[in-house]
This record gives structure tokens, C-alpha cells and sequence, in this order.
């Protein structure tokens, strides 16, 4: 336990640079970009901040123990269409409220399915936890695409979009307060419950974990269903600002979150991540995205710059590590 | 004692040639739905789909065998396409065709070892995840691929290229010949020369490779290389049967290249298996799809099966590990 909290306090001073850079980009971009500042603008970098925000919490849970999920985005789009089905199916019958309710447990039990077998393939069967989702989410996206063909589904009760994904509430858009909510129950759980510790040994040390009576398979499941439902919690969120259901949000996801968490200092050899930095991580990433997109940087050649931005992370990160090892 | 136990026990003797029944048994199957399946021209095109498949494998299989992975490898191949129309239509704007199909394959080359040069190098000297690297490169190249084309195919690939990589030579597809040479050669790279055995020891264990005076960084490196090499010939065969330089292209070839290998029996593990998992393997996944193709299975429930197979081929791949 004092060897984690002490990887803690050691990534607090790697991650000043964070914070930093955070307020720079900020900064930079309020300077030099009058738009910014617009009330709107920022309330949609917060909104997709908050929206990446809960799935990279997921994707953190999942790389403590030495995961990752790629299957995040299909998870998603599977999550919006199904979700989106059940309440256009039960909307015109049973009216708004219990259609809304069944959507969103409908949509919820997508991510804990998912999750599930994410989480058995890898504990149960000891299956690499790369090739389980790469394949989940082939199989997860197939099957959100052939229930639609790709079109999207129309007809969501009203109430939903526009209670859910069109409003305020007290001022910021509810996907903001769920992001808060999301963070401040994983910090929670983080800090203070021994649930909190024992993912962190599982990820650490499973062998460790093993001898020492912790069920590793469970706590292994319970981060990848965690990470399936924050993705499904996010894109029940996003259905709602998008106002109906489709096989195609998401794609990006996967990489943005798991972008996110790195940069936030979760290491890929498990063990290691706060969900604080992570919220900041995605913020980062958001307003990185949100300067591109005001210098009209083309949404693909975005692509380009997060793909070199996640191998130079993880690339300094080892460097850092490997300096580490041969001081001591 | 490992491989004693094996061949004594009938099911995991079995076992060993699971691919060859699935092979069998899934033309079979479809041949049972559709009359189409078994006649001597589906037959020629599956060969076809198998060289394309095969080349991908065995890019894939290079870097397995290293423990690595590539997952650039679909990026890769759009990117390389895109590569190959620009150049070889501005080189044909003010010179001769042959000038075009070389300038079009030195491109090739070079972009393809550009980018395993990347993939190796991040890997082998940064010490970066393999899987995170390609994730990355990943979506570099695509992003490169949809740039420079402004996200739509590039026209006007010449005919002289189309027919080296697309024609027939005495009868003979040329896919399948290049095919052919590819497997023969990786076989020979792998099991006669110095290089080729040192990837099966780092692949077992890099650290007592390394102490046993083999350069692992870098064979890491040209193993990489190699990989992303395969895929720009890859990239140009499928360019000169299109035609023409998608951005969309590789989309879907990453999954069936995983795929064939690791249902080939290639185990992540690394440092086992060779070009003949990686034939069996592409040999299956390109049987699977054409029969779905005839009996219209939807793309779609194609991605769930790919989805399906990896997951039963890496099942059974730690069942075989386990008992071996």
C-alpha cells in the first residue's frame, strides 16, 4: 500500500507538467481566438470534455489492472441503438416516462453485458486483453450495425432529449454533472474503500494479490463491467444531445480515452492511475481537440496528432521509468 | 516431453491439423448451400483472395513471432494506396508509364518502410507497448492517407501497373505467384539464416537472446520493417486491382489478418509457429468469406464472426499452451 501511495506522490510532481500545459493551451487560445470565450463554445468543450471524461474513467479502471478496452466505442454504439430501439418501440404505447426508463436500463444492460464478456474472456478464459476487446468490439459494432443498416433511429421521446441532452441544470449541461458525479464516486472508491486498494494490488501485483486472498478474477471483471458502463452511461448522454440513436458514435473514443488516461500518468503496466488527473487529462485532450477544430484543422489529420501525441507520452513515460531503474 | 505428451494424446494430435479440418470443413458446409462454392472458378478466386490474405498474415505473423502485434497494418495499406495513385499519376503527367509503375513502387516501399520503421523503433529503442505504438501509428497513417487524398480515391492509376500486379503469366494469377514468392521467402529468411532463428529466441525470451549476444533492438527493428514492407506489397496489389488510390482501402484487411494468423496457430505468445500457420490460416479466413460472400451474408454479421473467430482461436490457443 505505501509503495502505491508513494508512485502517487511521485507522479504528483511528474504531472505538474500537466496542469500546466493545461493552462497554457487555455490561455493560448483565449488570446488568440476571440470565439473561444463565447459562452457556447465553452460549454461545448466542457460538455465533450465531461462526455470523454466518463469513459476514460472506465478506461482507467481497466488499465489498473493492467487492461485496456478497446471495445469502448462499439460498446457505445451498441448502447445508443439499442437504448434508442426500446424507446421509440415503447413511446407511442406506454408514454414517455417508462419508455425512458426501460431505454435507459436497456442501455445500461448493453454495457454490463459487454463488460461481462470482456471481463470473463480475460479473468476466466486468459485471453490477452488487447485481442478480447479488439475482437469485442468487431463483434459489439457488427451487431449495432446490422440492427440499424446503419441508419440512424428516429422517434425518442421528447422528454428525454430534450430533459436529458438539451438543457441546463443549474447552469452547466447534465452530461457535466454526471461526469462529476462519475469522478467523484471513482475518487471515492479510489481513496477511501479497501475495493479501491485491492484494484490497485490486482493491478500492481496480481500474483501478490492472489496469495494474499483477493479474488483477482472478480476485481478484474468489476473493472471491465465498470468500464463498459461509464462507456454506456456516456453514450446514453450523447444519444440524448444527439437526439436519436446511431451505430457510428463513438469511433473515436477508444483512442481518446485511453489518450486521455496516459496522458494523466495511468501506467500501461497496471497499478497505477487517479481519477483526478484523468478528469484533467480529458479536459486537456478536449480543448486540444477544440483548438484544432478552431484553427480548422481537418477532424482526420486530428487523428494524426493524437496518435503521435499517445506513442510520446507512453514513449517518455517508459524513458522516465527505464532512467529510474539505472539511478538506483 | 512437451511435444511427447501431444503426440500421444489422438485429440491434441488432432489438434495440430485443426486448421486443415476447418479448411475442409467449412468449403464442404458452404458447398452443401451453394452449388456455386466448388466450381473452378470460385475456387481460382478464393486462390486470389488467399494471396492477398496470405501477404497480410505473414506480415502479421513476422511481428507476432517477435510478440509484437501491428495494428497500423489496415492504415498502412490505405495510406500506402493513396501513396501509390499520387505518385504514379504525377510522374505519368510528364513521363513514360514504366517511368510511373517504378516511381509508384519505390514509394511504396518507401512509405511502407517508413512505417515499420516507426512501429520498430518506438517498440525496440523508446520501449513502448507494441499494441500501443500501432495504435498509434494506426491512426497516424490513417490520418496521413485521408489528408492527402482530401478523403476521396485517387484516379488514374496506369494500366502498366494494374497488369504487373493484377495480370495473369502463363495463365497463372499474378497475386497467387507473388504469393508464392513471399512464403518461400519468409520461410527461408525464418528458418536458414541467422536472422530468421534469432526472431524465434527473442520471441521465447528477448532477455536470454540478448545475453546471448543476438542484437535484438536491432532484429526488433527489421522484423518491423519486414512486416510493414509485406504490407506496402500488399497495398499495391489491391491498389492495381482497384485501380485506383482509397483512403478507405486497408478498413477492413486488419481483422482477417489477425485473424488468419492467430486461427493458423500463431500463439501471441511469440516464438512459435511459421509461414505455414500463416497460409493455413489466410486459407481458412478467405474460404469463411467468400462462402459468406456467395450465400449473402450481410457485412455486417461478417465483422461479428471475424469478432467470433479470433476470440474460439485464442480459446484454443491457450487450451494447446496449457497442455503443452
Amino acid at each position: 500500500m505505501k509503495a502505491y501511495a508513494k508512485a502517487g506522490a511521485g507522479r504528483l510532481l511528474d504531472l505538474g507538467l500537466l496542469p500546466l500545459a493545461l493552462v497554457v493551451l487555455f490561455v493560448g487560445l483565449a488570446l488568440t481566438e476571440p470565439r473561444f470565450l463565447g459562452p457556447q463554445n465553452l460549454i461545448n468543450v466542457l460538455r465533450g470534455g465531461a462526455l470523454l471524461m466518463i469513459v476514460a474513467c472506465g478506461q482507467m479502471l481497466v488499465l489498473i489492472v493492467r487492461g485496456m478496452d478497446l471495445s469502448v466505442g462499439s460498446t457505445m454504439a451498441l448502447t445508443s441503438v439499442v437504448s434508442a430501439l426500446v424507446m421509440a418501440h415503447l413511446a407511442p404505447g406506454s408514454g414517455p416516462g417508462v419508455a425512458i426508463t426501460a431505454g435507459i436500463a436497456a442501455g445500461l444492460a448493453v454495457g454490463v453485458v459487454v463488460g461481462l464478456c470482456n471481463g470473463i474472456a480475460v479473468a476466466v478464459f486468459g485471453i490477452t486483453p488487447f485481442m478480447v476487446t479488439l475482437a469485442m468490439a468487431s463483434i459489439v459494432g457488427g451487431v449495432a450495425l446490422s440492427l440499424t443498416n446503419g441508419i440512424p433511429i428516429y422517434g425518442l421521446p421528447e422528454a428525454f432529449v430534450a430533459g436529458l441532452g438539451r438543457t441546463l441544470w443549474l447552469g452547466m449541461p447534465p452530461t457535466v454533472w454526471a461526469a462529476a458525479i462519475v469522478v467523484l464516486l471513482v475518487w471515492i472508491v479510489q481513496k477511501y474503500t479497501a475495493l479501491g486498494t485491492r484494484i490497485y494490488a490486482v493491478g500492481g501485483s496480481p500474483q501478490a494479490s492472489r496469495v494474499s486472498g483477493i479474488d483477482v478474477r472478480f476485481h478484474l471483471v468489476l473493472a471491465y463491467v465498470g468500464c463498459a458502463l461509464a462507456a454506456s452511461l456516456a453514450s446514453l448522454l450523447l444519444t440524448a444531445q444527439i437526439g436519436s440513436g446511431q451505430g457510428s458514435v463513438g469511433d473515436t473514443l477508444a483512442l481518446q480515452s485511453i489518450g486521455a488516461a496516459v496522458i494523466a500518468g495511468v501506467s500501461l503496466h497496471g497499478g497505477v492511475g487517479r481519477v483526478q488527473w484523468v478528469a484533467l487529462g480529458s479536459l486537456f485532450l478536449l480543448l486540444l481537440n477544440n483548438a484544432m477544430d478552431l484553427l480548422r484543422v481537418d477532424s482526420k489529420a486530428q487523428a494524426i496528432v493524437m496518435g503521435l501525441l499517445i506513442v510520446l507520452v507512453v514513449a517518455l513515460d517508459e524513458f522516465k521509468k527505464r532512467r529510474k531503474i539505472d539511478g538506483h | 516431453m512437451a511435444t511427447e505428451a501431444i503426440s500421444s494424446n489422438p485429440v491434441l494430435r488432432l489438434g495440430r491439423h485443426v486448421t486443415w479440418i476447418l479448411v475442409l470443413a467449412t468449403l464442404l458446409g458452404f458447398a452443401l448451400v451453394d452449388q456455386n462454392v466448388l466450381t473452378a472458378r470460385n475456387l481460382r478466386n478464393i486462390l486470389i483472395q488467399t494471396s492477398y490474405t496470405t501477404i497480410f498474415a505473414c506480415a502479421q505473423m513476422f511481428v507476432i513471432l517477435v510478440r509484437g502485434f501491428d495494428l497500423s497494418l489496415g492504415a498502412g495499406v490505405s495510406l500506402i494506396s493513396v501513396v501509390v495513385a499520387l505518385v504514379t499519376t504525377a510522374v505519368l503527367g510528364d513521363g513514360s508509364a514504366g517511368l510511373a509503375v517504378a516511381a509508384g513502387i519505390g514509394a511504396a516501399l518507401a512509405a511502407g518502410f517508413a512505417l515499420g520503421l516507426f512501429n520498430g523503433a518506438c517498440t525496440a529503442w523508446l520501449g513502448v507497448n507494441p499494441f500501443v505504438v500501432t495504435l498509434g501509428s494506426m491512426n497516424i497513417a490513417f490520418g496521413l492517407a485521408s489528408t492527402i487524398s482530401g478523403g476521396r480515391p485517387v484516379f488514374g492509376v496506369p494500366d502498366e501497373f494494374s497488369d504487373l500486379f493484377y495480370g495473369e503469366l502463363a495463365g497463372v494469377p499474378i497475386p497467387i505467384l507473388i504469393a508464392a514468392a513471399v512464403c518461400l521467402v519468409s520461410h527461408w529468411l525464418l528458418s536458414s539464416t541467422v536472422y530468421g532463428r534469432s526472431v524465434y529466441l527473442i520471441g521465447t525470451n528477448e532477455r536470454a537472446a540478448y545475453v546471448a549476444g543476438v542484437p535484438t533492438r536491432r532484429f526488433l527493428v527489421t522484423t518491423y520493417v519486414i512486416a510493414s514492407l509485406l504490407v506496402a506489397l500488399g497495398a499495391m496489389m489491391l491498389t492495381a486491382r482497384t485501380g485506383s488510390g482509397e483512403p478507405s482501402l486497408g478498413a477492413s484487411l486488419l481483422l482477417p489478418s489477425i485473424a488468419a494468423a492467430v486461427i493458423g496457430g500463431l500463439s501471441l505468445q511469440g516464438g512459435s509457429g511459421g509461414v505455414i500457420n500463416a497460409l493455413l490460416g489466410a486459407l481458412f479466413i478467405s474460404v469463411l468469406s467468400n462462402g459468406m460472400n456467395l450465400i449473402e451474408v450481410n457485412g455486417y454479421l461478417q465483422d461479428i464472426v471475424l469478432g467470433l473467430v479470433i476470440l474460439g482461436a485464442l480459446y484454443l490457443d491457450r487450451f494447446r499452451r496449457g497442455r503443452a
